[in-house]
């Protein structure tokens, strides 16, 4: 039996991406109801996934040196 | 030397001789320096500037530089292409120092005048260079780092540079200027030593061991094109071609090209550059664009609400049409229910109708097939009297038969008779022709047989 494929996680670039096509195509004005209705539940969940994606770069500049990453992920393995 | 009228007084105490004029001092000290030994020099050549009769350049190494100018006829006669000059290259220079004197309206100027240049050292350091070049390229090693996806929203950057440098400074404010804050993993080594290339390599190594980076960015400012050669390591750019993380490269100015430039998956021409390209989402545009997406799909959501009360309206414009509907369909059945009669007469008047129609025409069916049955009973009762007439001459042709059969003489001969005829066939039929005919033939029913007649038999 074939194996699927795992699902790769959904990137910045995609939800951004999809995000635009969902905006076009509400703005088309050719989505009938039902389909506005599931395309703004679909944008809203990428916007907040692109959301949060920023957030996660903007809480300020964090600096390691390469040694100090190791440790923590060492320290991160072990617990 | 000057009007001495206007030679102001010397310092008072003062032991030196003058006050001289400046002008006069100069052209001396030009005349000093020009007696000075003609030698050769050699270095690297750094801010060429070309005028249209001189060109100035300085001439560095690692303990000194001397600014050098050329005559610029002297140096076209060489035909080395403007090559020859680009910062960073080797050459070898011959000449002597020389001193512009300047003037009241322009500075003067120490130079090292130079009278002949030969480029060395770059053009062999160029041909291993792309000899190294060709044989990853042949290799495909080129490609692996361009193929690998690169993330718009990285969320870790590593960074292999210099401690020191100013790279270091410049990869921030390229990030600032993105308006990125996230996590930066700094991988520091020596970047323009021997030692440099395995170190750089093990940093990349280590890096993208880790399996927390997204992008790894290397950067170094400017400097010789020695100074950048261990990035042309083919150890390190062997490493950095195999890496699965993708590497962006910024070394040198934008013209230099070293072999990291063409086996990473990007090369930048300055680190502020490289670190905007590690992160090619402008953060703060993408949270203003994701805020104007957020409102724009608030505004369609609230479309699809403010449709709620045109759909409620629908709803009872249909109610009324359905209950308009209902009312006809009453009204129409009530009429029926009131006329039943009238539509029992109207089918009877329809039925009579019908059946007058249907006898009328099955009397006009019963005349024609009457009149089509006496069409064909003459014509057969003609065709009757037609066939009686031929058997009547039928019979006829019969008896004509039977009496000619009874003439046949091959009938008579059948019963008896015999036929005399003499040899040349004609029939006799007399006695006395049978004497004159002597010889006779008898043909009988079955065969004819000859005869002679004799004389002395006669019968009368």
């Amino acid at each position: 039996m074939a194996m699927s494929e795992p699902e790769q996680p959904l990137t910045y670039e995609h939800a951004s991406a999809r995000l635009e096509a969902i905006i076009k195509r509400l703005d088309s004005g050719e989505a009938g109801l039902r389909e506005t209705l599931e395309l703004c539940r679909e944008g809203r969940t990428l916007v907040e996934l692109c959301a949060a994606e920023l957030e996660a770069v903007g809480q300020g500049l964090e600096e390691l040196r390469l040694d100090d990453l190791v440790t923590r992920l060492e320290a991160g393995a072990g617990s | 030397m000057g009007d001495p009228s206007l030679q102001p007084a010397g310092i008072d105490g003062s032991l030196l001789p003058g006050p001289f004029g400046v002008g006069h001092y100069a052209a001396k000290l030009r005349d000093y320096l020009r007696q000075r030994s003609r030698v050769q020099l050699f270095g690297e050549v750094w801010n060429v500037r070309v005028s249209r009769v001189k060109v100035y350049f300085e001439l560095r190494d690692a303990d000194g530089a001397l600014p050098c100018s050329m005559w610029r006829n002297d140096f076209d006669a060489l035909r080395l292409g403007e090559r020859a000059l680009a910062d960073g290259s080797q050459v070898v220079v011959g000449g002597g120092l020389d001193y512009y004197v300047g003037s009241r309206t322009s500075s003067p100027a120490f130079s090292f005048a130079v009278t002949k240049l030969r480029e060395q050292v770059a053009l062999a350091r160029d041909a291993q260079l792309d000899r190294l070049r060709k044989t990853l390229d042949a290799e495909g090693l080129f490609a692996p780092q361009k193929a690998l996806a690169r993330a718009a929203l990285p969320r870790t950057i590593g960074v292999v540079t210099g401690e020191g440098g100013k790279a270091r400074d410049d990869v921030l404010a390229g990030l600032r200027r993105r308006g990125w804050a996230g996590r930066i993993v700094w991988a520091f080594a020596p970047v323009q030593d021997r030692h440099a290339a395995p170190r750089i390599t093990a940093a990349l190594q280590d890096l993208a061991a880790t399996g927390a980076v997204d992008v790894i960015v290397v950067a170094r400012g400017g400097g010789s094109l020695a100074d950048l050669f261990c990035f042309c390591d083919e150890t390190l750019c062997r490493t950095v071609a195999l890496l699965n993380v993708p590497v962006i490269a910024s070394v040198g100015h934008h013209t230099d090209r070293t072999l990291i430039d063409d086996v990473a998956a990007l090369s930048c021409s300055t680190p502020t550059h490289a670190a905007e390209s590690a992160v090619p989402v402008h953060c703060t545009e993408g949270r203003a664009e994701i805020m104007q997406v957020a409102r724009r799909l608030s505004v369609h959501g609230d479309r699809v609400l403010l449709a709620r009360p045109a759909i409620v309206a629908s709803a009872r414009r249909l109610s009324v049409h359905g209950r308009r509907a209902l009312l006809h369909r009453a009204q129409v059945l009530a009429r029926l229910s009131r006329a039943p009669g009238e539509h029992v007469a109207r089918e009877r008047r329809r039925l009579h109708q019908g059946l007058r129609e249907m006898r009328a025409s099955g009397r006009r069916r019963v005349l024609d097939e009457r009149a089509r049955i006496a069409r064909r009973a003459l014509v057969l009762d003609r065709k009757a009297q037609a066939a009686a007439l031929d058997a009547r001459r039928a019979t006829g042709l019969q008896a004509f038969a039977m009496a000619l059969a009874a003439h046949d003489p091959e009938r008579t001969l059948e019963r008896g008779y015999a036929l005399v005829t003499d040899r040349a066939g004609e029939v006799v039929t007399s006695a006395a022709g049978a004497r004159a005919a002597s010889e006779l033939s008898l043909r009988f029913g079955d065969a004819a047989v000859d005869a002679t007649v004799c004389d002395g038999d006669e019968r009368a």
